[in-house]
């Protein structure tokens, strides 16, 4: 439904590039998380999927129609997409209703229609509120509602929940995206939080310095990551260098990268590689604690345990199961 | 990251094909508001191919030398003047608590509110002999030492005292705004008061500062009618005598081109001053100013510091043309002059009207192009208050005159119509000429508010599948109507108080209260000019104050 060919958009006359030749495809239904650090290009990348910016190479189809080429672009307006903005948006003068009914003023039935999508979102009771009168997490779901009223083919979330609290953030993640399987629509959701996109998505877009480094679905990503770009996005990972592969006593491909996840490692605990170690510094991180250990052969390494009780001296170890191989 | 074969993209091939799909007619549109606003300076630029006139030589060899000696006379005290009193006087309104601290914030802006013509109007009556300064002495029984002001000397004097609060608003709003977390810092390294302001705050605040004090430079270029009262010859008495009694038009355009090249010449040390300097978020650093409060003595000083510009360039004038008022009330106080007020007035409002509006297309046009170079385009067209009312008049005089001799002609000739002119010297040619001059006064106003709507609303808008047009005045247009009132203000009293634009231009039945006070005074009817006077300064000075309260907002 998504078709996007060699998309690449440069902000300095092809200095650098915010976007590279991104190519990917998106299926009726699904919904995808773009993930990557800021600076990745996320942003860039839905912006120009909504003809909010100008490509300078490559194609957008979208439901089999070309809206973004060489030739031709779509504004924005015609595109039938749907776009909730990191800071929502809201038109301040307009009260909630208003706000919702903005973009189907030209519908028939746009009164029941406002009506329903603000039940969707469970804010019935306040259409006539204005803007400042609501918290951010109302905000952000007459954002949604206001998106969704006009029954777009496509609807984009841009960093929606990065504006809330922890608390607020989780509890918001799972109604709006109980509300967007519900419409049935294809979403996508741009965001830096792996937790979000692992939680809600079909799959998974991987953007680094505006190039797309994975797509797979979220298990997938998670097991089987392509780089150890990938692996470090989602979670903590120690990356195998010669030094430590000699610690553990570990000899791997020579040819390829290795990392492990931090949550691998075990201490204390019979496993296939293991090393002593010697703590030199312990800090409380609450659910966490850090360490600084020195193996044995002088090296320094970080890691994270929940372990609450630890000793000067311990043994640190993991299962060649759990390593991660890179091709790079 | 650049990969091979990325280059491509940006091959002239590549870069004409994007060109081709990105301009739009907001781009054309942008386009041809900037040609229509830069069309007389580049009538004047195009004029200058066809020679100067014959006393051209004459005038550079007699008048030219002084012409450019008294401006660059009036330049250089202008600068120190205005310098010593804009910034000191927004200093110790920032930094010290004094008695009537409020009310000095606001009333150190009034004196923009009388035009320096007529601020030296009041002080020729104020110096003359049986002027008011005479009356006093003669009434306390002391002989009357009198000062000749009518010099240049005296010309830069009555400038400075009526144009320094632009450098004192300029600074003021630094010392406000951004002043305040480095002095702290700067008080807790242990440094002084007064070392921090030398040390710290002027460098600091320099760029500011000569921001206002361009604008000043800018108004001393400008005027005539002060330095014509006063005898002085300037670039811009010489522009009006080579028009109106030479009748040289060349000339006036010579003349007019040099005056551009020295106030580009302004704007470009500006630019420079500026180019190691970073626009720092103001936001982040607004803190609660803490004043400091000196002794009763160091308070009444302060007070008499602030007090004295005030005194000079508002009170003294005020009170001198109240005296005339009264005096000629009878005189000049009629049906004939209300008329002429509901003229003035209705040109003014008209004029505002249509420079708020252009200036919004011109924003507005500009942001929905997707040509770069279009949008650093947009922002020549802020460059006309730049220009001397004098050569925006000249250079509108060219091509209107050109165009209404084509029209007569293609009417006679295609229909056998005869008309007279139909542009030039007549109204259209009139607020043209002030469009063009006061474009950035609603301009600027106009953009800051714009530039407080994230550009996410409007963003939004379009994803709801609204255009441009119905964008802007469903969604924009509600949130920037407070920038397009003060816009329309502003541009409505610097209308009103303009006047050697309109002394060329004005068609030759319409008058405005600029020009009947002009006319007075040139008639050796100055105490008749204080009515039509005192109508622009009341009309000035109520906004002033509005301006103050919206700065104080920000």
């Amino acid at each position: 439904m998504l078709t996007i060919s060699s998309l690449s958009k440069s902000f300095d006359k092809g200095k650098s590039y915010a976007l590279n030749k991104v190519s990917f495809k998106l299926e009726k239904g699904d919904v995808c998380a773009i993930v990557g650090e800021s600076g990745s290009g996320k942003t860039t990348l839905v912006r120009l999927i909504a003809g909010l910016e100008r490509p300078d190479h490559g194609t957008i189809e979208l439901d089999g129609e070309v809206v973004s080429s060489l030739k031709k672009l779509v504004p924005p307006e015609k595109r039938k997409i749907g776009l909730v903005f990191q800071e929502y948006a809201l038109f301040p003068h307009l009260t909630l209703i208003e706000n919702v009914l903005y973009g189907i003023s030209k519908q028939k039935n746009k009164q029941e229609r406002a009506r329903e999508v603000l039940e969707l979102v469970g804010l019935t009771s306040m259409e006539n509120r204005y803007p400042h009168q609501l918290s951010g997490g109302q905000q952000q779901r007459v954002a949604l509602a206001r998106a969704l009223a006009p029954n777009p083919s496509l609807l984009i979330l841009d960093e929606p929940f990065s504006n809330l609290d922890a608390m607020l953030r989780m509890q918001l993640r799972s109604q709006v995206f109980e509300i967007i399987k519900k419409t049935g629509v294809t979403a996508i959701f741009v965001t830096h939080d792996t937790q979000d996109a692992l939680s809600v998505a079909d799959e998974i877009l991987i953007l680094q310095k505006g190039e797309v480094v994975q797509k797979d679905e979220a298990a997938n990503l998670y097991i089987k990551p392509n780089s150890v770009y990938v692996a470090s996005l989602f979670g903590n990972t120690i990356q195998l260098n010669k030094a430590l592969q000699t610690a553990f006593e570990c000899p791997l491909n020579a040819n390829c990268c290795h990392a492990i996840r931090n949550e691998s490692l075990t201490i204390n605990s019979e496993c296939e590689y293991v090393t002593h170690a010697k703590v030199l510094k312990k800090t409380f991180l609450g659910d966490n604690i850090q360490l600084l250990l020195k193996l044995d052969n002088g090296e320094q390494l970080t890691v994270l345990t929940k372990e609450r009780n630890i000793e000067d001296k311990i043994t640190i170890g993991f299962n060649s199961k759990d390593v991660l191989e890179f091709s790079s | 990251m650049k990969q091979a074969g990325s280059s491509d993209i940006f091959s002239i091939k590549y870069r004409l094909e994007r060109l081709k799909r990105d301009s739009n007619k907001w781009s054309i549109f942008t386009l041809a508001i900037i040609l229509f606003i830069a069309l007389p300076v580049i009538s004047i630029g195009v004029k200058l191919f066809a020679g100067p006139g014959e006393t051209w030589g004459h005038i550079v060899d007699h008048l030219l030398p002084d012409y450019i000696g008294n401006s660059l006379f009036l330049v250089v005290v202008c600068s120190i003047l205005v310098l010593i009193m804009g910034v000191s006087t927004a200093w110790l309104v920032a930094r010290f608590e004094f008695p009537m601290r409020e009310q000095m914030e606001w009333l150190l802006i009034l004196p923009l509110a009388i035009p320096s013509y007529i601020v030296a109007y009041a002080y020729a009556g104020l110096f003359d002999y049986g002027g008011s300064m005479d009356l006093i002495f003669r009434w306390f029984g002391w002989d009357f030492i009198r000062i000749d002001i009518m010099n240049k000397t005296g010309l830069a004097f009555v400038l400075s005292i009526s144009l320094f609060p632009y450098v004192y608003v300029s600074s003021r709003a630094f010392f406000l705004n951004q002043a305040n977390n480095l002095l702290e810092a700067s008080k807790m390294l242990g440094v002084g008061e007064v070392r921090s302001f030398f040390k710290l705050m002027l460098p600091l605040a320099r760029p500011a500062i000569i921001a206002g004090l361009i604008l000043v430079l800018m108004e001393v270029l400008n005027d005539y009618g002060a330095a014509q009262y006063f005898g002085v010859n300037t670039f811009t008495t010489g522009i009006f005598r080579a028009w109106f009694s030479l009748e040289e038009p060349e000339t006036a355009v010579y003349l007019s081109a040099l005056l551009i090249v020295i106030v580009f010449a302004l704007i470009l040390i500006e630019k420079w001053q500026r180019r190691n300097i970073k626009v720092s978020n103001s936001k982040s650093n607004i803190t609660y100013i803490h004043r400091k409060k000196g002794s009763a003595w160091m308070q009444f000083f302060i007070l008499l510091a602030v007090l004295i510009p005030v005194i000079l360039g508002f009170f003294i004038p005020l009170v001198q043309l109240g005296y005339w008022a009264i005096l000629t009330a009878h005189n000049v106080f009629n049906m004939d002059f209300l008329m002429l007020s509901l003229q003035s007035f209705g040109i003014a409002f008209i004029t505002a009207l249509i420079t708020v509006i252009v200036a919004t297309l011109l924003i507005y046009f500009s942001k929905w192009s997707f040509l770069g170079f279009i949008k650093s385009i947009a922002r020549l067209g802020i460059l006309g208050y730049a220009i001397p009312g004098a050569v925006i008049a000249i250079g509108i005089m060219i091509p209107t005159l050109a165009f209404d001799k084509w029209l007569i002609n293609t009417l006679d000739y295609l229909f056998s119509i005869k008309t007279g002119l139909l542009i030039n010297g007549t109204l259209v040619a009139l607020v043209y000429a002030y469009c063009v001059r006061f474009l950035a006064v609603a301009f600027n106003p106009i953009e800051s508010t714009s530039l407080k709507v994230n550009n996410t609303i409007p963003d939004s808008s379009k994803m709801l599948g609204v255009g441009n047009l119905k964008t802007f005045f469903k969604i924009e247009f509600p949130l920037i109507k407070t920038g397009i009132f003060s816009a329309l203000i502003l541009v409505f009293i610097d209308v009103l108080k303009e006047l050697p634009l309109t002394l060329i231009l004005k068609p030759f039945h319409v008058n405005t209260l600029a020009v009947k006070a002009y006319e007075y005074a040139s008639d050796e009817m100055v105490m008749e000019a204080a009515i039509p006077s005192l109508f622009i300064i009341f009309t000035a000075a109520l906004p002033v104050i509005f301006l103050n309260r919206l700065l104080i907002k920000k």
